[in-house]
């Protein structure tokens, strides 16, 4: 793929119309080729979640809001919001220049259907689980009304999760089979452009967009790539201008080391995702919390966030990721502690044998990541043999085999990687839920973890829209978690953006690049 | 009746005794031949301090190959730590002495299963020749054309990572050759006189196949097995470089595997397992030259 390097050069000629005055005008046009690993099923984020939705997604279509990189909520399609004192109502007020791609305005209709349908497609289904009904006044207000106050509501109005979709297009028929999903026409700063199958996703500007003088960006390539290997080398050739959702410590330390090569690592903390050691809680020897309490003392957590991950990840101590603002530090860490850990096995009943062995456990994880998964493993067999835990590595042939094994509860111990989604009642309940108990379904409450505590704390926070009592039944609700070690938690897993230094205006939002690159240029 | 007879009557374990007395028989001859070549010698010597390093090692050098013991990457010649530690900071040297076991088992018993499988098929297809042959010949084509690696793969992949499966993955992929060869030989001997004698005076198949034929079809095989075992060994380690070795084995390759992404920062990390597997597939090839000059009847006549 040919992308204009020579367009750059040639922006000093179009006129920038100069919007946002704020800073230096940046300079209109030039295209942006995106790296994608994986390929999107198709780019309807209405009924399928998965970055590599959300990140075409979001350029095809609005939301009723943003998010800034601190947690505000800032107007996108909703100019103005407003949550009732009882807070079993939210209006939005639309505004009322936004068209679709095909030039039909956008209304008060479009954004009931879309709430409509995301709350009955999207595998999100606590998302939008407590809106009862959606009223429509007028073309530009929406009233949504709530069975219990919802505070999750307004996160998951973010780009990533509420695509505004058009009801004249997806109004008719099974929306999953509907022919739009491949080519989807929405209101956001780019317009479906050119899609060839497993290669590239073309976007063009929308030169409509409701917000004046964005995008700058003429076009967007989002390539697909494979193999990560491939896609680092295509970067370093410079055929590829961004990387998003840059997780490994090794490529990380790779591009760092690059000139002209930017690395945003403070981005995309409302994707949340954690690095784990899950229990089968059910499962003796582990079904004794002091079991699995020893084991924790047995990590040492420094040694993996610093050395085998470089000091490119940072350490996390419980369900919330620490970037939250629902998050507390004030738990139990589990800092190693040997002896600690041998008296508990002691004090559990689990005495070494001749052979030193107190017990042996089996430790599942799934192909393919090495660093936050095959290291990790080897770590654990040779640290837990220093208290008598014999760890036997199982081999999983494909995701498949995983995911059947850990939902229906054949295992022991399992790395994992599980997603926050931003809001606790979209990502972090369903881990620890007694209802959620649920086998064969894989990132459900795989552990069997039950603690009625847990279940009345989790289910009254979400409901209370006051941010500091909220915070507070969370704050309780991790403490008990992390001292019942159903999951040990390891790192936070980091979700940067490489990309040229040339680049300006990528956005820092909490959802980092899953956000309209509408203020991208090209300095 | 045999050039090369399986039963143990020369004794190998007494060499000086041979070397004294004046050659007699063919086999005490190809012993002597192998022992006179330099090169063969040295294969022998060098799997013997191999095999005895594996054996013996880990029990002396008395260091888990699954500890912790020092920083991860330390440079070989680091005081605790000769050869350097890999990511985790476990010792190479331990890790290379014990590693052999695995590697050297999965070898031996992958060329093993090899070898027996195709000198089977071939035996049969060469012996009884007509649509017994055009079959088995097919079946035979039909492992042949599919690429080896993959296959493996395909086999450790959906059957567990474990020794067990890798080596049956190995021995699986590998004998086709085998049975070509072995079919070559009994095509060439099968109307040699001294069988077809062997037959008038009214032998069975099964005898004449085993005992009339196969001995005469086994220099070869002996050294086609001993290239087979080297081979065994760099495919283990092929596949645990890919990531399909067994995760609960400290094999050659399972090292080389989980510490490829550290070539350029600890080049130890890789190399040393890998001097290790060079080390041992040469002497094992040495050995199978040696095999195959001291077992050549033109050799001999020098």
């Amino acid at each position: 793929m040919r992308i204009l390097a020579a367009l750059t050069l040639a922006l000093g000629l179009t006129t920038a119309i100069a919007p946002l005055p704020a800073y230096a005008g940046p300079d209109d046009g030039g295209s942006l080729v995106v790296a994608s690993i994986g390929v999107a099923r198709h780019f309807n984020g209405a009924i399928q979640s998965g970055v590599a939705t959300a990140l075409p997604s979001t350029q095809l279509f609005a939301s009723p809001l943003q998010y800034t990189e601190d947690w505000t909520p800032e107007p996108y399609l909703a100019k103005s919001w407003d949550v009732s004192e009882d807070g079993l109502t939210v209006t939005l007020n639309l505004v009322d220049n936004a068209k679709f791609h095909d030039g039909v305005p956008l209304t008060s209709e479009d954004v009931k259907f879309s709430i409509e349908t995301i709350k009955a497609n999207h595998p999100f289904q606590t998302m939008l689980a407590p809106v009862s009904s959606v009223d429509t006044p007028d073309a530009t207000t929406v009233v949504i009304h709530l069975e219990h106050p919802h505070p999750a509501l307004l996160l998951a109005m973010s780009p990533a999760l509420m695509p505004i979709i058009p009801k004249h297009v997806y109004g008719e028929g099974d929306i999953q089979t509907n022919p739009a999903n491949m080519a989807p026409i929405g209101s956001g700063p780019f317009k479906f452009g050119e899609y060839v199958q497993g290669e590239y996703l073309r976007l063009d500007k929308n030169p409509d967009f409701f917000i004046e003088g964005l995008p700058y960006l003429d076009e967007i390539y989002i390539q697909s790539f494979a193999d990560p290997n491939t896609l680092m080398l295509a970067f370093e050739r410079g055929d590829v201008d961004m990387i998003p959702g840059l997780s490994s410590p090794r490529d990380t330390k790779r591009l760092s080391e690059m000139d002209g090569v930017t690395i945003d690592r403070e981005t995309g903390e409302a994707i949340g995702a954690i690095n784990w050691l899950a229990f089968n809680t059910k499962k003796p020897p582990l079904d004794n919390v002091l079991v699995r309490q020893a084991i924790a003392y047995a990590i040492d957590r420094d040694f993996i966030t610093n050395t085998l991950l470089q000091g490119f990840a940072s350490p996390d101590f419980g369900p919330i990721v620490p970037t939250s603002p629902l998050a507390t530090d004030d738990v139990e860490k589990f800092d190693v502690d040997l002896e600690k850990a041998a008296s508990l096995l002691d004090e559990a009943g689990m005495v070494p044998g001749a052979d030193g062995s107190r017990f042996t456990l089996s430790v599942d994880l799934t192909q393919g990541n090495e660093e936050m998964g095959r290291n990790i493993a080897e770590y654990l067999r040779s640290q837990l043999k220093q208290v008598g835990i014999t760890i036997e590595l199982r081999a999983t042939p494909d995701f498949p085999t995983w995911a059947q094994r850990v939902s229906t509860y054949d295992y022991d111990l399992t790395l994992d990687q599980v997603y926050n989604w931003g809001d606790p009642v979209i990502g972090v309940n369903r881990t620890y839920l007694t209802s959620n108990i649920r086998p064969g379904v894989i990132w459900s409450n795989t552990q069997q973890y039950s603690n009625p505590r847990v279940d009345e704390l989790l289910l009254e926070a979400a409901k209370e829209n006051d941010l500091e009592k909220r915070k507070a039944l969370y704050a309780e609700f991790q403490q008990i978690v992390v001292s019942d070690v159903p999951i040990y938690f390891l790192n936070v897993v980091p979700v940067s953006t490489a990309h040229k230094s040339e680049l300006g205006g990528v956005p820092s939002s909490i959802w980092g690049v899953y956000s309209p690159l509408s203020e991208v240029y090209w300095q | 009746m045999s050039v090369v007879s399986m039963d143990k009557s020369p004794s190998v374990a007494e060499p000086a005794v041979v070397l004294a007395s004046k050659p007699q028989n063919p086999q005490v001859e190809a012993l002597l031949l192998f022992l006179r070549n330099g090169t063969a010698a040295l294969g022998l010597s060098m799997m013997a301090i191999i095999v005895v390093m594996c054996l013996i090692g880990p029990g002396l050098y008395g260091i888990d190959p699954y500890a912790i013991v020092n920083v991860p990457f330390a440079p070989p010649g680091t005081p605790g730590a000769l050869f350097g530690t890999d990511f985790l900071g476990r010792d190479i040297l331990a890790g290379v002495l014990i590693g052999g076991r695995p590697t050297l088992i999965v070898g031996c018993v992958a060329a093993a299963m090899t070898i027996g499988i195709g000198v089977l098929i071939g035996c049969m297809a060469g012996y009884f020749g007509g649509w017994i042959d055009r079959a088995l010949m097919k079946f035979t084509e039909f492992f042949q054309v599919l690429p080896a690696l993959l296959l493996a793969m395909v086999i450790v992949s959906i059957f567990e990572a474990s020794l067990l499966t890798i080596t049956l993955a190995i021995g699986i992929v590998g004998w086709p050759q085998a049975a070509r060869l072995t079919r070559a030989e009994f095509l060439r001997i099968r109307d040699l006189e001294y069988v077809r004698a062997t037959r008038t005076a009214g032998a069975r198949d099964f005898y004449l196949i085993f005992n009339t034929i196969l001995p005469g079809a086994l220099p070869p095989i002996i050294v086609a097995s001993a290239l087979t075992t080297g081979g065994s060994i760099l495919f283990e380690s092929g596949l645990s470089f890919l990531g399909l070795g067994d995760p609960n084995m400290m094999s050659w390759g399972v090292m080389i595997g989980q510490n490829r992404n550290y070539l350029l920062e600890a080049w130890w990390t890789v190399s040393i397992p890998g001097i290790a597997i060079f080390l041992t597939v040469l002497a094992i090839s040495l050995i199978g030259d040696g095999i195959n000059d001291a077992l050549n009847p033109r050799m001999r006549k020098r």
